[in-house]
């Protein structure tokens, strides 16, 4: 459950609204972020999430509500709360014409920081994001998961209280996502606020403190990781897959003892507290079942309860 | 949100100060085109078309000295333009450059008005090798191009020219969406200017309206300045000068406001 107390949080949103020409992309939202804490915002495409990451670092100003940024209206104070965040955006935007070192010692004149320091410090973020090797290289023959690496060092070149992240790891590959991961865990160790948005759930329970999961610009559910998926749906999974006439007549037998069943295309997805005695009936049933899966639910299977299993465009 | 903004100069000077950073790293191999340009219409109208103007040149001048100090100012124009044309285009839209430069304590409106600075600078450093050069082909050709001490106020005057005409472009580039549609702006704008502002006749010579219409038009005073400068300078131009800061100061906050509007949602 989301606290009030105003001493730890460092994000305070209050009906926080956006809308362009008619459109509403976010609808009055509230959430607030704990210092120290890794926030998360889940949701299909549309949903609301990029705009309030937008509103955070002053790229999108609300229609309505209060946002509230290390304490400062965001209305009011843009540049002092720039001054203190650091945001890696969803689409590269490094400087083509600037080496990788140059990257970050040029961003860290936009902070005003003293030559020296600059340079102290993108030595030691180059060795964070492991590209020290790479300082003298062109951006442009950098691989995708160097480049995110190099945003995100980018984003701390003012060391800042808040790092805003938006879908930090989307496009990258297994081993570049795990190194990325690694660094932003890093950063909480260090006290860091991280607020991200992200589509990959396993990304979300990793990393992330606590969450919302946005849908048509609202949010509806919050909660840790672990409190969202004991809230919405039971803990244990079985996935039956069989032909389309079998899980039919599999599905009244199915539904009689578990809490809730979804049918996907080729399976029938059961969650129960006691998937041994959901199979036991499954077997005493008849039916002719090729598959069975035995999982642990998780924050996927709550995203999709919530947010439907349909294709959201 | 109604408020008009205003930029930082510090905000300003980081922009204006990245594009110093890059233009040191490749100014050798991207200087050459427009140093040569100028020096190209010099010769051919100035030698090539210049034999054939008759003796006495235009107000006791040669031709080839007539035109010079005009083309100091169509350079400048020239450089700025590109810059806040398809340079400033490409930072924008193509590689998002701003994008990442307003999420630090930088906004849009210092973007826009660095940007205007380093339109200004790169006219100015043009400006002034090609002074330069003129200087010594003058004098080594024993046709002085520029003849006054005075000229030493061309370079500062051709930064102010940029800024003016990096206003003018960077206000099509807010209102653009496709790089395509910089063509109008080229031959609509650029070209009748280059052509017609008493680079390579004098327009007071033509029938009314045609004077008149030059003087609302910025090519043509700082076509003025610098050939007031570079000859000797009456107090006309200080008419010049004031038109020239007043038209940029009119225009600066406009494409400011346009871009934050389109920059910050």
């Amino acid at each position: 459950m989301i606290g009030t107390n105003s001493r730890t949080s460092t994000l305070v949103a209050h009906d926080l609204k956006k809308s362009y020409d008619g459109f509403e992309a976010v609808k009055g939202v509230d959430f607030e972020v704990h210092r120290g804490e890794c926030f998360g915002f889940l949701g299909p495409n549309g949903a609301g999430k990029t705009t309030t990451m937008k509103m955070i670092y002053g790229a999108v100003m609300p229609t309505g509500g209060e946002l509230e940024v290390a304490g400062l209206d965001v209305r009011r104070s843009e540049r002092e709360i720039k001054r203190r965040i650091g945001v890696v955006p969803q689409e590269n935007n490094l400087d083509d014409d600037l080496k990788v070192k140059e990257n970050l010692l040029v961003y860290g004149r936009y902070y005003d920081l003293p030559r020296k320091l600059a340079l102290q410090r993108a030595e030691e973020l180059l060795e964070f994001v492991e590209l020290t090797e790479k300082a003298e290289a062109q951006v442009d023959q950098l691989s995708g998961g160097m480049k995110r690496r190099l945003l995100i060092a980018r984003a701390l070149i003012n060391d800042p209280e808040i790092v805003v992240l938006d879908e930090p790891t989307t496009g990258l590959d297994p081993q570049a996502r795990h190194l990325v991961w690694d660094r932003l865990r890093a950063l909480t160790v260090e006290g860091k606020t991280l607020v991200l948005t992200t589509h990959y759930m396993e990304e979300a329970a990793r990393l992330c403190d606590r969450l919302v999961i946005m849908e048509g610009g609202l949010i509806i559910a919050q909660g840790s990781p672990a409190a969202l998926i004991e809230e919405h749906v039971s803990p244990q999974v079985l996935e039956f897959r069989a032909g389309p006439e079998d899980l039919e007549s599999l599905r009244p037998v199915v539904e009689a003892v578990s809490d809730s069943v979804e049918r996907t295309g080729e399976a029938l997805l059961a969650f129960t507290a006691d998937a041994d005695a959901l199979m036991e009936r499954v077997r005493a049933s008849g039916v002719e079942v090729e598959n069975t899966v035995y999982r642990q639910a998780g924050l996927e299977d709550v995203f999709l309860r919530l947010t439907g299993r349909r294709l959201i465009e | 949100m109604g408020a008009v903004r205003v930029p930082s100069p510090r905000g300003a000077f980081r922009v204006w100060q990245r594009n110093v950073t890059i233009f040191r790293k490749y100014w050798k191999s991207i200087m050459f085109p427009n140093f040569i340009e100028p020096l190209l219409y010099l010769a051919a109208l100035g030698l090539g078309l210049g034999a054939f103007i008759q003796q006495g040149g235009i107000n006791g001048q040669s031709y080839i000295q007539y035109i010079a100090p005009g083309l100091l100012a169509s350079n400048a124009m020239f450089a700025a333009s590109f810059e806040s044309t398809f340079n400033t285009f490409v930072k924008f839209e193509i590689n998002k450059i701003y994008d990442a430069i307003i999420t630090t304590p930088i906004n849009v409106e210092d973007v826009v008005a660095g940007e205007y600075l380093w339109a200004g600078t790169r006219a100015a450093l043009y400006g002034t090798a090609f002074l330069v050069v003129l200087t010594i082909l003058g004098f080594a050709s024993g046709e002085p191009l520029i003849t006054s001490l005075w000229a030493v106020l061309i370079p500062p005057m051709l930064l102010v020219i940029g800024v003016m005409f990096s206003v003018m472009g960077t206000l099509f580039t807010s209102l653009i969406r496709r790089i395509d549609f910089y063509a109008y702006y080229f031959t609509l704008v650029v070209t009748p200017l280059f052509l017609f502002s008493g680079i390579f006749f004098p327009v007071e010579e033509f029938p009314a309206p045609v004077p008149q219409i030059a003087w609302f038009t910025p090519l043509y005073h700082a076509v003025n300045v610098c050939r007031e400068l570079a000859t000797g300078p009456s107090s006309a131009v200080l008419v010049d000068v004031a038109w020239i800061l007043a038209f940029t100061l009119a225009l600066a906050l406009v494409p400011v406001q346009i871009m934050r509007r389109r920059m910050i949602g």
